[in-house]
């Protein structure tokens, strides 16, 4: 990560995150800022046109926008957060010492420039958030590459919000990886020859006859491509676009990936160390614009039903996949932010799927700040009102994540 | 791919021009054990030269490889760095064990949970046909933790016995031995032996403790019979 957010700061504009493409002209991504405001704002939310901003060029655009977009794409009310994990959430934990060991291990995915001290604070929230999410749901168990996903998400939403999120994406998206086996793991993985067969016969065959198998693939799709990119604005990108697609669609990314390197993969000695040597170490100056599109286009070409079909593969029962269409239809009933505070409130806590959970403004911040909310400190409402001026709507949405994120990730965003 | 009695395979063309003349010889060494026993440090201490500042876990499998020369050979040496926690093992690791000439165990000395993994770990070598006509060698990694040490050289020296695998102390932090002034490096020597032992499928005695100059490493070959654990061709203790 090159400190992206630092510098977005001192040149006091927003860089956005599209990767190593050239940005498209300043009236091209006005109109798409607007157009993802508006549809923020439409009741109900206009989900197509968000996830049709996540995907295109550019994908969420601001760190910003993220925050608003990415728990629409999830379903997620940003006004019904669950709390930050208490201490005993690591007590008696099956997975503890593995979280622990690999959240260590995780320096690298955290901004260069950032101090130590703040980091480490970054790093306790992250174990509570994955033992949590795990806690939740003892069918869901836990796998390394997993901390890469819950990091991605704290470095953009803060605790709270990576909380909900990847507790939305582990029972869909990531579901089929958090089986007692990875043998569902695999099974998705079987996707990504039958892909390949259909595009490049003889490329397809090359690595067949390499039989360098698809375990190059795997942290690739396990962590959302977030373990082998060591760009963060890459690893936003992409999480806009999976955020926003079917499951498979990490799939259908390698797929891609291998075939924008089909020359230099033909030319490697077909042997499997090679091969796998070559295509695991994923280039860092992909042309991520043109591959997310080239990956839809192969979705809609080949869909999953009908290379299951061609390729024969064994039938089995994805949950991410079989849960995926209710899922997004639930995503079409979703209120504006500023209708779901109103509404949230009324409600009460009472109807929280989660017991402890809190409703309304107050309750979604920490105790603290909640306090001096309630009181009308001043220097936080203007603090906050300083935030979200700029951008118009959903004036309420930006306090209260502004507040959810807490002082240390707020200290490392503005 | 399919070869039986040699443990050692040669390549076909290769195609980038700093990598050795075709039919260079392919050591390949797949390293196993726990997660956090220091899989990929070693490793890549071997390939590197040095102890990596960060490691991250190692997701599915990473491979690491060195040139290095054994009496005037070229070989290349092919490390699998596994990954270590356990649902990876099953369905994952499998296809890497295919095709591999010797197996390296990792455990961790400061850690007994690693150390009483090992019988699985060794099982599932089994399951994939690496027996013991395999070259296996046992790592006890980390012996620069030397106040936290919770699996003792006599205990594992036994395990070792008992498996017919020559054992080794070791760190990939701080590999070099006292006894000869620091200026040998374990994990080079590990490597090496292993390598040896590969070339001439002969077993190898560690004639001293290594000495290492200027990155190679002197070992000779032994002349006692084949692959006895420790007795014949390992050592230990040496941290
Ligand atoms: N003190 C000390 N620490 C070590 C040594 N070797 C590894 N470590 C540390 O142990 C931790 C785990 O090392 P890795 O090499 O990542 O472990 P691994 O076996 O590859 O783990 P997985 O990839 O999860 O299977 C890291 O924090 C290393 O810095 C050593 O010899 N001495
Ligand atoms: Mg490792």
């Amino acid at each position: 990560m090159k400190r992206l957010k630092n510098k977005k700061q001192k040149a006091g504009v927003e860089v956005n995150g599209n990767g190593s493409v050239t940005r498209e002209p300043d009236c091209g991504r006005k109109q798409k800022l607007s157009e993802i405001n508006q549809a923020l704002i439409s009741d109900p939310v206009d989900i197509e046109t968000l996830r049709r901003a996540a995907a295109s060029k550019g994908g969420l655009l601001t760190d910003e926008l993220r925050r608003k977009v990415w728990p629409k794409l999830l379903n997620i009310n940003v006004y019904d957060l669950p709390h930050k994990p208490g201490r005993d959430v690591r007590e008696n934990h099956k997975d503890f010492n593995q979280v622990v060991l690999d959240v260590t291990r995780s320096m690298k995915r955290f901004p260069k420039g950032m101090p130590a001290s703040e980091r480490a604070v970054l790093q306790e929230q992250m174990t509570d958030i994955i033992l949590e999410v795990l806690k939740r749901t003892p069918q869901l168990h836990y796998y390394q590459g997993y901390h890469d996903v819950a990091v991605t998400l704290l470095l953009v939403v803060g605790e709270r919000m990576t909380i909900a999120m990847l507790d939305t994406l582990s029972n869909h998206h990531l579901r089929d990886f958090m089986d007692p086996t990875m043998d569902s793991t695999k099974h998705i993985l079987n996707y990504l020859m039958p892909i390949l067969e259909q595009v490049d016969r003889e490329l397809h065959d090359f690595m067949i006859r390499a039989e360098v198998g698809t375990i190059f693939a795997l942290s690739w799709l396990i962590t959302w491509y977030g373990h082998v990119l060591s760009d963060f604005k890459h690893t936003m990108r992409l999480y806009d676009f999976f955020l926003a697609s079917h499951p498979l669609m990490p799939i259908y990314l390698a797929a891609t990936i291998v075939l924008h390197r089909e020359k230099e993969v033909k030319k490697t000695e077909c042997d499997m160390a090679m091969v796998h040597h070559l295509l695991s170490r994923i280039p860092q100056d992909l042309p991520y614009e043109l591959l997310i599109g080239q990956a839809q286009d192969l979705f809609d070409q080949y869909p999953p039903s009908l290379l299951a079909k061609r390729a024969a593969l064994q039938p089995r029962k994805s949950l991410s996949i079989s849960t995926f269409q209710a899922f997004q239809l639930a995503t079409l009933h979703q209120r504006p932010d500023t209708v779901l505070q109103r509404l949230t409130k009324a409600q009460g806590s009472s109807t929280s799927r989660q017991a402890p959970r809190q409703s309304g403004l107050e309750a979604a911040l920490p105790q603290e700040q909640g306090r001096l909310w309630g009181k009308g400190n001043r220097m936080v409402k203007m603090a906050v009102w300083g935030l979200s001026a700029t951008l118009g709507a959903a004036v309420f949405a930006v306090a209260q994540t502004a507040m959810d994120w807490g002082p240390e990730v707020l200290l490392q965003l503005f | 791919m399919a070869e039986s009695g040699s443990s050692v395979e040669f390549s076909g063309t290769l195609t980038s021009s700093n990598l050795p003349p075709a039919r260079t010889r392919i050591f390949k060494i797949i390293v196993i054990g726990d997660s956090g026993v220091g899989k990929t440090c070693l490793t890549y201490r071997f390939c590197a030269g040095r102890f990596p500042e960060k490691t991250e876990a190692t997701i599915g499998v990473d491979f690491r490889e060195r040139l290095v020369e054994i009496d005037g050979e070229k070989i290349k040496i092919q490390l699998w760095d596994t990954a270590g926690q356990e649902r990876f093992r099953k369905s994952m690791v499998q296809h890497y064990y295919r095709n591999v000439h010797a197996v390296v165990f990792v455990y961790d000395v400061t850690n007994a949970a690693s150390f009483r993994s090992l019988p699985a770990w060794i099982e599932e070598c089994k399951q994939h046909a690496l027996g013991t006509e395999v070259p296996r060698i046992l790592v006890g990694n980390k012996c620069d933790l030397q106040d936290s040490v919770q699996v003792g050289t006599d205990v594992a020296q036994q395990f070792a016995d008992t498996h017919s695998m020559p054992l080794f102390e070791t760190s990939a932090k701080n590999p070099n031995s006292q006894e000869d002034g620091g200026n040998s490096d374990h994990v080079e020597a590990i490597f090496m032996t292993v390598a040896h032992k590969l070339k001439s499928q002969k077993p190898l005695v560690l004639s001293q403790p290594p000495v290492g100059s200027g990155g190679t490493v002197n070992l000779s070959k032994g002349g006692t019979d084949g692959g006895e654990g420790s007795r014949s061709w390992g050592c230990s203790g040496g941290c």
